[in-house]
């Protein structure tokens, strides 16, 4: 009788399994006491569990070691095993086995639109509604976390990259997202050659190769070293200079930040190809790297810090591994170096946050406690500890930064040495080992580091306060600053020359593309990527404009415009939206 | 132990015993094929059930009962174009094509082994046979780790020839288009050769010695041997192999072209397997990579057939 029953149920359990999933995933949202948690976060947790943290940003996988550890631990008794798709590779793979899987992780970041409005009604994440009202910090963002849900019929996920600036003003405090970055040092060794536009940047690239060709460990040194981890849409370095005046892609199409133009990136005129033809110039010239077809952005990022690398698309690459103390000390280091036509594109505060949300799995061990860590996350002390160094998170207030006597947010000597300096050891209290090795792995920003903490009244980018920016005057901020009229920072410089120009954040996220359209853009932009490649590393002139004919006669035989013109309007509502959230704002 | 009925009528009871007993008999017999039965249908036909993913729109998070039902819309894409007719003919193309370059290797193993044999010095052979034997058991990842290491551009063949004043730029071995099919048999090759030989040696030592021995009495040499007796030998062994590898042409794989797979090479790396992979996890469209990977079935169909009807004109009898 026994096992006629187990059978019976056996087979009904197969056979409701979908079912059973998605209803286990509604109740499993629900608090785990059943009473509805009302009550406030309680302060402490007493046992550990270990958290997965499927995180669409983060470039480690594994469990979180060093400081932010410890702090996780000590405040909710969590361990975070983080399960990065980047590090993964294969594009979309792993979000794809996981959520067939049923379980995507506990915490989860993955992108708004199309991700997010799949996996809610397929049940893989929780209601966060019992939660919501206790989430204080996050709550200071309401009005983006009600326009996240708009027509979800409950909480589902909170938006990360939020702030209470307008959206037509720069989200970039210091320094742009964007920039043709490189060597300064060197730069003044040619000296300081004025460039019109992009492509008198790669005779200048070439002195500066000759001036220096081998960097401090021995090796050869390159003016240019490519990666291909972030090719998406397109080779994605071959956007970046686009973005130096002032583009940025929807899909297909590079738009202009204010509406004024925009190209069908295999247009043989659109910025996309002249940095394909760029980049082919470059290697022509014996300017590029010659592992930039095989290497990643950890091999990338370990050259530029050794010198071997003299120009990098963004600051937050180039500084970040480069501008140390001594080096800056010695006057070296990458800073901007300014086309004179360039007009960069700065992304504006986005009003409702940024591309990625956060939310919490509905096959969540603990709900409540990963909802608390999540909320924690938009406190002041979050967003100090968990927002990436290269975008100024100053640390642990009392280890790495105090307010000083003048009331003035202050790096402390270890912040200095550990964020600044070239790195620092950790007392044994903190858990010792590096500090860098033990920054948060989440790699989101939830809360603009441009924005004002409430607590002291400035913002939460240490790069921004008085006290960074008198102390860290050095030789080479020096140089670079009389060259440019005295500009205090690279903004500073851009916004005075009006070189800048600001894509309002409309938090606008394309809809949802048709299966049809999904599949023939997947299939063009994997010929996209590999022609691009080709072309950049064509033998000759004439071998670079038969890959061109070639990838766009392929491309349009597999549906590119059909795609194209999806892409166009979406680029157009985007500017459309843009319009409306300024006057909204204004 | 009840005492056995009252026999009365003998011959029909024997007549009627019988029957059971050979029912009773088939039935274990078909019992005891039951598991394979089982095997078959859960591992051969049950996995057609997936087939069904072709008709829908299958979104993992939704599951395939909340996706919608689109018919034949992925076939009709996939023959929607001319670009997308000579996508799928050139994947074809890399899978046959490099496919029968493996077969065409097939002769090598043979050879290996009848050339090993001839080898007196027994250490020396044992460990030959070792050295080609153990890349048979190395991952294609870990293949792929040492053709990195050795011929990236930063490799060691590289650094070698740049430090010798051979070359100035380095030579780019891995992301080349050139001679793509040859240098993955050529890898292929390598990882399989002392593993393909042991099935040969294995049978070199079931021939009987005294053809060897009476060859010698006539005065053939070593050659004539190896020629005249080792490989005829050898011939059904290497038949037997050879319709395998026949049978198995299109699945040659995907670890291999997968691991080897960038931009440079894709053109003609990508075999059947590896584009389903590509278009369906990396690509994010499972229900058309499941309509790609239905024309392996077809091709092998279609091959069955035409291996068939060739055996039944050359031998008189088809296979099925």
């Amino acid at each position: 009788m026994t096992t006629t029953i187990s059978r019976r149920t056996l087979f009904a359990g197969l056979g409701l399994s979908a079912a059973a999933i998605g209803l286990s995933a509604c109740t499993g949202s629900k608090s785990p006491n059943g009473s509805g948690s009302t009550s406030p976060f309680p302060t402490a947790w007493s046992d550990e569990i270990s958290i997965d943290v499927f995180d669409g940003l983060a470039n480690q996988m594994g469990t979180q070691p060093g400081w932010f550890a410890k702090i996780v631990k000590d405040k909710f008794n969590l361990k975070l095993n983080i399960i990065a798709p980047n590090v993964a590779g294969g594009g979309d793979t792993l979000y794809n086995t996981r959520v067939a899987a049923g379980n995507l992780g506990d915490l989860i970041i993955t992108d708004k639109g199309q991700k997010m409005d799949e996996l809610v009604p397929g049940g893989l994440l929780a209601d966060m509604t019992v939660y919501y009202p206790n989430m204080t910090h996050a709550a200071r963002f309401d009005k983006a976390v009600k326009h996240l849900n708009d027509g979800k019929n409950g909480v589902y996920g909170v938006p990360t990259q939020v702030s209470t600036l307008k959206p037509n003003e720069s989200s970039e405090g210091v320094d742009p997202t964007f920039g043709p970055f490189l060597r300064w040092d060197l730069y003044g060794k040619v000296g300081y050659p004025a460039v019109g536009t992009l492509e008198d940047l790669l005779p200048v690239l070439k002195q500066m190769q000759d001036a220096s060709p081998t960097a401090d460990n021995g090796k050869k040194t390159y003016a240019i070293s490519l990666f291909k981890d972030w090719d998406g849409n397109m080779m994605n370095n071959a956007k970046q200079p686009a973005c130096y005046y002032g583009y940025d892609e929807v899909g297909f199409v590079l738009a202009m930040a204010d509406g004024s133009d925009y190209q069908s990136i295999l247009d043989s005129k659109s910025n996309y190809i002249r940095n394909l033809r760029w980049f082919h110039k470059a290697n022509q010239m014996g300017l590029v790297d010659p592992d930039s077809t095989t290497q990643n952005y950890d091999t990338l990022f370990t050259k530029i810090q050794n010198g071997q690398v003299l120009f990098s698309f963004w600051p937050w690459q180039g500084q970040a591994a480069y501008n140390t103390d001594a080096h800056m000390a010695a006057g070296k280091g990458f800073m901007i170096a300014p086309l004179k036509d360039m007009k960069i594109f700065s992304y504006g505060a986005e009003a409702y946050g940024g591309k990625q949300i956060l939310a919490i799995g509905s096959k969540a061990k603990d709900p409540e406690r990963v909802a608390a860590f999540a909320d924690w996350l938009f406190s002041s002390d979050g967003v100090y500890t968990n927002n990436s160094q290269t975008m100024g998170a100053a640390g642990p207030k009392g280890l790495t930064w105090d307010v000083n006597s003048a009331k003035l947010p202050e790096l402390t000597d270890f912040g200095k040495k550990a964020l600044v300096g070239g790195g620092a050891d950790l007392p044994a209290d903190w858990g010792g080992g590096t500090y860098k090795d033990g920054a948060s792995w989440i790699n989101t920003t939830l809360v603009m580091p441009i924005d004002k903490d409430p607590d002291t009244g400035y913002p939460y980018s240490y790069k921004m306060w008085k006290t960074y920016q008198d102390a860290s005057k050095n030789p080479l901020t020096k140089d670079w600053a009389s060259r440019m009229g005295g500009a205090a920072t690279t903004m500073d410089y851009l916004r005075q020359n009006k070189q800048v120009i600001v894509g309002p954040g409309a938090s606008f996220t394309t809809p949802t593309d048709s299966s049809e359209i999904e599949t023939i853009r997947n299939q063009v932009k994997a010929i996209i990527i590999q022609q691009s490649w080709k072309m950049s590393f064509a033998n000759s002139d004439s071998e670079l404009e038969s890959l061109l004919s070639d990838m766009q006669k392929t491309a349009d035989g597999l549906g590119y415009q059909k795609v194209l013109a999806v892409d166009m309007a979406y680029a157009k509502a985007q500017n459309d939206a843009r319009i409306a959230i300024v006057k909204e704002f204004a | 132990m009840t005492a056995p009925p009252v026999v009365t009528d003998q011959p029909s009871r024997i007549a009627r015993g019988r029957g059971a007993t050979s029912r009773r008999g088939s039935k274990k017999l078909f019992l005891s094929i039951v598991p394979l039965l089982v095997l078959v249908f859960l591992f051969s036909y049950f996995p057609l059930y997936g087939w069904v993913y072709s008709l829908f729109d299958y979104r993992p998070a939704r599951g395939l009962s909340g996706s919608k039902f689109v018919g034949l819309q992925w076939f009709q894409l996939l023959v929607s174009s001319p670009t997308q007719v000579s996508q799928i003919v050139q994947v074809m193309a890399n899978t046959l094509g490099m496919s029968f370059l493996g077969i065409a290797s097939s002769v090598l193993p043979l050879a290996f082994a009848v050339f090993l044999n001839e080898v007196r010095s027994k250490w020396f052979r044992n460990t030959v046979q070792t050295l080609t034997t153990l890349p048979n058991f190395i991952s294609w990842v870990l293949v792929y780790m040492i053709a990195f290491s050795m011929f990236s551009s930063t490799g060691l063949v590289n650094n070698v020839l740049v430090s010798s004043g051979i070359i100035t730029i380095p030579v780019k071995f891995l992301d080349s288009d050139t001679h793509v099919w040859l240098a993955m048999a050529g890898w292929g090759i390598w990882k399989t050769l002392g593993w393909g030989a042991i099935l040969y040696l294995a049978a070199i030592s079931g021939i009987d010695q005294a053809l060897y021995e009476s060859a010698k009495v006539d005065g053939a040499g070593r050659f004539q041997t190896m020629w005249y007796i080792t490989v005829p030998q050898l011939m059904p062994t290497y038949f037997v192999l050879l319709m395998l590898s026949v049978a198995n042409i299109l699945n040659n794989g995907m670890e291999q072209y997968y691991v080897f797979q960038n931009a440079f090479n894709k053109t003609h790396i990508q075999v059947l397997d590896l584009y389903v992979y590509n278009v369906g996890i990396t690509g994010n469209s499972l229900s058309l990579a499941t309509a790609v990977s239905m024309l392996k079935s077809i091709v092998s169909v279609v091959l069955l057939l035409t291996v068939n009807a060739i055996a039944k004109r050359v031998r008189g009898t088809s296979i099925v």
